[in-house]
């Protein structure tokens, strides 16, 4: 147990480093470290307490304010659950020192148990940022017994265990029918999507009928059970005091933790080897070789960089992929029918290209296409092509990726019904959010780059520049919707807003030439 | 072709790892530059491929300051660090045509190069598969290979003999003197003295960041074996 902890510990250590990328001044820079990291949680936390608190005070108004505790653990559960999936290959499979763990005197149950761990660690985090400040919410409004937070703490190490045992059953099920074909990447994206949207569709389907809007709590219980069946043993534990839906649900949480541990320690080394063993054929005849230009090649190397990592694809492409299946499935329903609400309809109308945008700033692949690049840094440095030409090609890597939403913004224009200049500001939106996507992710990239990762999912998904990104591109959105609010005028306030990307794209270009050039000459691996 | 001027690079801690270092490589001469771990071999290889910046000193290509225009230096060599981490989603003819389009070379030098190299390297059925399958050695054939479809003036390796079979050593070192014999230049680090002492016509020792000695491999080592210079020189 000792060896596995230790594991443990390193990983994180690693990961911690890794996420502020302090690399060989880690020393000196600890207290700074930690303070950081308390100061990320202390703001999440806030931020998160400030949420239940405000839903509370809502539900309070329908006196539904017992279901707080289930819907904020249904929330955790549900995106545990969603982001867990991607986490398996790259953790628990397919792992960069997967050669130099195994060659460690722990046995295999150990390493596994390591990995699990971790897994549940990280997910703890996000638990604790959650339900811990929804208590304090809770107890502020409602005054509950002392025993509501006794079982509440209880409760909160239990809560990520079935979410991280579904999700890795599913991430487990993907890798291993992935591992068996040759273009296991491309199966791996696809069968990730096919399970998140199986997943959004249960949830969707299984809802409560228009009826049971009467019986407002009810529905929204039913509602919240339906997305996710444990939060009522949980909601009967915590709010009632009921030992008998305790027992059941710490009992289902830890049996399934046990059990997936058991099970996968089963197949923990078949699965890695045969991802690592691949599929090659040792024939190649010398053919016809096709010409391109430098930029060209870099671009094209980029791309397949991008469509070689599954964890990549889906981090960066859902975004895309849900607009598109949004634009089309817009396009075959009747709005008006589907809201039931004339003004669902006119507000869709007035926030369509918030909507394109939304799901635009949330495509950044340039954001971890530095650190990408990794020990490969050295083929790029010694290679006779300047910082732009490198820039370049990472920037038109994003746009090309995100590309297929300024189609969906031409779709959904026509589906909402606007004008020609209505339509063509969405688009013109939809291209200004798509350049500052690409450059604040390469600068942040630059400004935190982790080129020595052990584990992709460590740049991808966990790096300062992957958060910072997604933070960056949900304020210029929220830029658009406080103009959108302010502005009695849709023409006025996007006026006012392509003006500002404008101004703003351009001043990421230019630190992106200077500033940006420097800062990778400056980077080594 | 190659010309090492005052060069000095420290890391962090003002420790430097080399100091004030002199060369110059003709055309046509294989240079071997010999150190022991840590001597600062690495250092200054990275520094003339353009991949480590510098402040102290200056390295020129050909005439033209790899600090000024980079672009240009690099147009007109090629590097192989010790360890060729290369990019293991492409294909092994992938990333050979990557490299040629990158150095421009056109189509049908770059098909009877690639063909010719990888023949000769005994690499040409393995092309179509992804370099992630590549052993250690097979790797350093790539980048071998890679590096000489451009046809560089300059060669710049890093301890380029690790890793490779005995017969892959014999063919890179009939390539490394047919490319001195049509006007190019060799400049590599080694530790395998019996390479250095049989390839290069010029030598050089380093020492702490420190060039020792330097010059033609027969006036340098005098009577002695080059292995027991290095060992004397070291020592002291």
């Amino acid at each position: 147990m000792k060896k596995v902890l230790r594991l443990v510990s390193v990983q994180i250590g690693a990961m911690i480093g890794e996420f502020f990328s302090i690399g060989d001044v880690r020393k000196r820079k600890s207290n700074l470290l930690y303070g950081g990291i308390g100061l990320f949680v202390v703001g999440m936390a806030a931020v998160s307490f400030f949420y239940s608190y405000m839903l509370g005070q809502g539900l309070m108004i329908y006196d539904s304010i017992d279901i707080l505790p289930s819907l904020m653990m249904a929330m955790t559960s549900v995106m545990i659950l969603l982001t867990t999936i991607f986490k398996i290959k790259g953790t628990i499979f397919g792992f960069r020192d997967y050669d130099m763990v195994m060659s460690l005197p722990v046995s295999t149950g150990g390493i596994v148990a390591s990995r699990i761990i971790l897994l549940y660690l990280l997910n703890m985090v996000f638990v604790v940022i959650v339900i811990l400040p929804m208590m304090i919410a809770y107890g502020i409004l409602v005054n509950p017994s002392p025993i509501f937070y006794i079982m509440g703490f209880l409760t909160m190490f239990f809560i990520p265990m079935v979410p991280v045992v579904l999700a890795s059953i599913i991430g487990t099920l993907i890798t291993y029918l992935a591992s068996r074909f040759r273009y296991r990447n491309f199966v791996t994206i696809v069968l990730s999507i096919f399970a998140i949207f199986m997943f959004m569709g249960i949830s969707s389907t299984r809802g409560g009928s228009t009826e049971e809007l009467v019986n407002m709590t009810k529905a929204l219980s039913d509602q919240v059970n339906s997305i996710y069946p444990l939060s009522s043993f949980y909601t009967k534990a915590v709010c009632d005091a009921d030992f008998l839906a305790l027992s059941i649900f710490l009992g289902i949480s830890l049996l399934s933790f046990l059990l997936y541990s058991l099970m996968i320690g089963k197949v923990f080394k078949k699965i890695n080897s045969s991802l690592m063993a691949g599929s090659y054929r040792v024939n190649y005849q010398m053919g016809e070789l096709k010409q391109s230009s430098p930029l060209k090649a870099l671009y094209k190397k980029e791309l397949k960089r991008y469509f070689s990592s599954a964890l990549y694809v889906l981090n960066t492409g859902f975004g895309i992929v849900l607009l598109i299946f949004l634009s089309i499935a817009a396009f075959f329903v009747d709005l008006n029918t589907l809201f039931g609400d004339p003004l669902a309809t006119l507000q869709l109308k007035q926030f369509a290209p918030m909507i394109v945008s939304f799901c635009i700033v949330t495509c950044c692949t340039t954001m971890a296409s530095i650190s990408l690049e990794g020990r490969n840094l050295w083929i790029l440095k010694a290679m006779p092509v300047s910082e732009k030409t490198i820039f370049h090609s990472k920037m038109a890597t994003n746009f090309t990726i995100i590309a297929p939403a300024f189609l969906a913004a031409v779709l959904i224009s026509m589906t909402v019904g606007y004008g020609f200049m209505q339509g063509l500001i969405t688009l013109i939106v939809a291209i200004l959010c798509a350049f500052f996507t690409a450059a604040i992710g390469l600068i942040l990239n630059l400004r935190f780059p982790n080129l020595n990762w052990t584990n992709e999912t460590m740049v991808i998904k966990q790096s300062a520049a992957s958060i910072l990104s997604i933070f960056a591109g949900m304020v210029v959105v929220a830029i658009q919707f406080a103009l959108l609010n302010r502005m009695n005028s849709f023409i006025l306030a996007y006026l006012l807003y392509i003006i500002f990307m404008l101004v703003l794209d351009f001043i990421l270009y230019m630190v992106l030439m200077a500033w940006g050039k420097k800062q990778f000459h400056n980077l080594q691996v | 072709m190659l010309k090492i001027s005052n060069f000095s690079k420290s890391y962090k801690g003002n420790k430097k790892a080399v100091d004030n270092l002199n060369l110059e490589i003709s055309s046509g001469d294989i240079f071997g530059f010999i150190g022991h771990n840590g001597a600062g071999k690495t250092t200054t290889i990275r520094a003339i491929a353009g991949v480590l910046d510098f402040e102290e000193g200056d390295i020129l290509i050909d005439g033209i300051s790899i600090r000024k225009n980079p672009v240009a230096c690099k147009q007109r060599m090629a590097y192989i660090p010790d360890n060729p981490d290369l990019y293991e989603h492409l294909t092994g003819i992938g990333f050979l045509n990557f490299i040629g389009d990158i150095f421009e070379v056109n189509q049908s030098d770059r098909e009877r190069l690639i063909k010719e190299y990888a023949d000769a390297f005994e690499l040409t059925q393995n092309l179509g598969d992804p370099i992630a399958s590549y052993s250690h050695g097979m790797k350093q054939k790539l980048a071998i290979i890679s590096a000489l479809i451009h046809k560089p003036k300059l060669l710049i390796l890093d301890e380029p003999f690790v890793g490779l079979d005995p017969k892959a050593s014999h063919t890179l070192k009939s390539m490394l003197n047919k490319m001195c014999q049509e006007g190019s230049a060799v400049f590599f680090s080694t530790h395998v003295l019996e390479v250095a002492e049989k390839l290069c016509n010029k030598i050089a020792i380093i020492k702490n960041g420190k060039l020792v000695t330097s010059g033609k491999t027969e006036e340098v080592k005098g009577n002695q074996s080059l292995e027991d210079l290095f060992l004397e020189l070291i020592e002291q």
